[in-house]
């Protein structure tokens, strides 16, 4: 019989650090660095409710990002890690339940920092400045050679050195990555990678920054998307909040939505351009969008009682935001990409978003048969901003009457692109849809050949 | 209309500029990667002059020319300057994905110069990415195509335009003024850079993309020549450092936009050159004659190419 042992269950660092950085895409690690400034500097400011009319002004707080295929760096002043909270948890694998949670804070898990370092490179400098308790300010530097460390022996700990370092201009975090995988390189190195980043950042702060943030990437600056609702007298948005109480705490909801502007003419593909893809369902979770232009199940569509997206319904917009105290409670996925569907608030704010969404469906499907009249009371609908939206339980569509419909017949036909454009640029509209150029030849040929004089 | 029933190819200095700064560029590639063995594909049309270069000045030997009319075909096959040129007939849309499928030309780097005739469009871009995933390691890859405004749509159409063809390297911002007259080269050049650059990471070429064609000329409308060298995985920091040097003559911040100009004055004008300082309009003057500001630059930055034409009479 053999004596009772012991089998070594540790993970190896390196499965530990191919683990985490293989199920998150490059884009989502640069903004949980983006969420842990945002953190800091929601912090500073008192951490308040995160609501959608708040008042909270951030213009002081900024943020840059420099990613290019040799190095990547992201710089704030947004407060700084202190050098307790970098000793105890700041560089945890995981949050620790002695590690206090920020108020109001988008980060959850604990993870995101260290994911994102160890995603894109192999030689790391963290740099912090803080205002210390009593007085005065302190700095320090984490220096991180991935190769290095993964190389000690597993038994050894796991920790990194902590080094004093020059103060940075102002209190805040400076991270510089050198060494980058080469995955991270080429997305770096492609311009296309780029403007995405640019884009995912105006949308997923888009709250932050009309509160006043500052974000730049490779130097420029980033304005935040103007989310707006067509209203008029005919057309209004809904607009409603309520408290979801559960065990441990109050999670804040508060949903919005309605037209953010006319429906396509024809459910063609060709015809959607940028602007009609931002259509769909967004969650917030503390301000921060974790689900954008959702047009699947998880925000509903598709699913019992609830039609899937149909390109008919491009025009729409619902925001559902989530606040709590405590980060935990709200309905994030560990990349902030998506919601939990588990999640008990969000299966209970979502018989509320389906209500919304039946409304439009309904006014969308009227609408094909009187689109002169819907047209028209479109057009007079004005853009306002989701912020000046008035509560309102439901939203308000115009109450349009189907008219008898016309017997139609459908032309279809393949073309080449190009010459499909140069027949647009010759009716006087390169961006003509391709409906439209359609229609117009047809109505050219028509007056030439068959119209009688 | 082809361009070549309306143009001869051979009495146009600023395209005769350009076509001498990419070949000299493609010499100083050659040089450097061991480029010997290039496989020039063009569109040739009835004139060959760049292939006139490929093969008398790079020394290749294996050159293919796509023409699209049947009559072209024709008289392309006819005036072949090179029993190793090879014409093919069809839209190079459809002519180059044949080739690429073909082992015997793809076990070797291509040097494949698109030159249009027509603006930019939707077929020209789709095979900009299909060249770009498919072309040998070590290609050289470039196209020059027309950047004349009015072709691109109205003014406040062109940015949208552009969006559509060029997808998600174009910024959200791209105002209409960078799509006016003065900017548009400008514009097209950046963008169809980084429009070349995307299409090789999103397919995770190993080497990716180096820019290092950039040329904007004249040439009775304004033109653009815009593309790169696709090298093999590890090379590519070589190839950035060739491309990135200042002697290297094929990325231009001028536009080649030299007036046409006489014998006597190009001989004069010449006699000035090189000197310490910038030639002004006040000194073209002085010589007796008088030229545009920007045309003395152009003519300055560029004499070195500045080809002489003359008439034989008998």
């Amino acid at each position: 019989m053999i004596k009772s042992k012991k089998a070594n269950a540790n993970p190896t660092k390196a499965f530990f650090v191919q683990m985490i950085t293989r199920d998150i895409a490059l884009e989502d690690c640069i903004l949980d660095l983006i969420d842990n400034s945002i953190d800091g500097a929601w912090k500073l400011q008192g951490a308040p409710p995160m609501r959608l009319s708040d008042g909270t002004n951030l213009n002081k707080y900024l943020i840059s990002i420099e990613a290019y295929p040799d190095r990547f760096s992201i710089t704030d002043n947004c407060g700084g890690i202190t050098l307790d909270d970098a000793a105890d948890y700041a560089f945890t694998f995981g949050r620790t339940d002695a590690e206090p949670q920020e108020k109001y804070s988008i980060g959850v898990y604990g993870i995101g920092m260290k994911r994102a370092i160890f995603k894109m490179g192999r030689t790391i400098k963290i740099r912090s400045t803080y205002k210390k308790k009593k007085g005065g300010i302190e700095s320090f530097a984490v220096p991180i050679e991935v190769t290095e460390w993964l190389g000690k022996p597993e038994r050894e700990n796991w920790d990194f050195d902590i080094d004093p370092d020059a103060a940075l201009p102002k209190p805040g975090v400076d991270i510089h990555v050198t060494d980058l995988t080469d995955g991270t390189a080429a997305a770096f190195g492609n311009p296309s990678f780029i403007q995405k980043l640019r884009r995912t950042i105006a949308r997923d702060y888009t709250l932050h920054l009309h509160q006043g943030l500052h974000i730049f990437v490779n130097g420029e600056k980033i304005d935040g998307w103007a989310v707006e609702m067509r209203s008029s007298k005919k057309f209004a948005a809904m607009r409603l909040t309520y408290r979801d109480k559960l065990q441990s705490g109050t999670v804040h909801v508060e949903i919005l939505g309605g037209m953010a502007a006319p429906p396509p003419e024809s459910a063609d593909p060709d015809e959607k351009d940028e602007k009609e893809s931002r259509s769909g369902w967004y969650v917030a979770c503390n301000g921060r969008i974790v689900l954008a232009s959702d047009k699947t199940s998880t925000s509903g569509w598709g699913t019992d009682d609830w039609p899937k997206w149909h390109p008919q319904y491009e025009g729409f917009i619902g925001l559902v935001l989530f606040s709590a105290e405590d980060a935990k409670l709200l309905p994030l996925t560990t990349t902030k990409r998506s919601v939990d569907n588990s999640s008990e608030v969000y299966r209970r704010a979502m018989p509320r978003m389906r209500e919304l969404s039946k409304q439009w469906i309904a006014y969308t499907n009227v609408r094909k048969q009187t689109i002169e009249e819907a047209k028209e009371l479109e057009e007079k609908a004005k853009p306002i901003a989701i912020f000046d939206v008035v509560q309102s339980k439901s939203a308000k569509f115009p109450a349009l009457l189907p008219k008898p419909k016309r017997k139609l017949t459908t032309i279809a036909y393949g073309m080449s692109p190009s010459r499909v454009r140069s027949l647009a640029t010759a009716f006087g509209d390169i961006n003509m849809t391709n409906r439209n150029v359609g229609i117009k030849s047809f109505d050219y040929a028509y007056a030439e050949l068959a119209e009688e004089d | 209309m082809p361009s070549f029933d309306v143009v001869n190819y051979s009495l146009r200095a600023n395209k005769a500029i350009q076509r001498s700064l990419v070949f000299e560029a493609v010499r100083v590639l050659q040089a450097n990667m061991n480029l010997n063995d290039l496989i020039f594909v063009g569109l040739g049309s009835i004139w060959f002059a760049d292939f006139q270069i490929a093969h008398k000045f790079l020394h290749l030997k294996d050159l293919i020319s796509i023409e699209a009319t049947e009559i072209g075909y024709r008289r392309a096959k006819f005036n072949r300057p090179f029993r190793t040129v090879s014409v093919k007939h069809g839209l190079s849309y459809d002519v180059l994905p044949d080739l690429l499928n073909q082992t015997k030309l793809t076990s070797r780097p291509w040097f494949l110069w698109l030159d249009y005739d027509g603006v930019l469009d939707e077929d020209k871009v789709e095979e900009f990415r299909n060249v770009i995933e498919r072309l040998p390691p070590n290609s050289i890859f470039l196209t020059t195509f027309p950047a004349t405004a009015s072709k691109y749509g109205r003014p406040a159409q062109r940015p949208r335009r552009l969006r559509r063809l060029l997808g998600s390297v174009v910024p959200d911002d791209l105002s209409r003024d960078q799509c006016d007259d003065n900017h548009l080269s400008e514009t097209l050049l950046n963008l169809t850079t980084d429009f070349m650059i995307a299409a090789a990471a999103d397919s995770a070429r190993p080497g990716g993309f180096v820019p290092a064609f950039r040329l904007a000329y004249m040439d009775s409308v304004p033109m653009v020549t815009v593309g790169g060298v696709l090298p093999p995985r590890g090379a590519t920091g070589s190839v950035r450092g060739l491309v990135s040097s200042d002697q290297w003559p094929a990325v231009s911040p001028y536009p080649i936009i030299t007036p046409p100009l006489t014998l006597k004055e190009v001989a004069v004008l010449q006699a000035q050159l090189p000197g310490d300082k910038r030639l002004t309009r006040k000194m073209v003057k002085k010589l007796g004659f008088d030229l545009a500001k920007e045309q003395i630059r152009a003519f300055e930055e560029y004499y070195l190419y500045y080809p002489i034409f003359a008439e034989i009479t008998t």
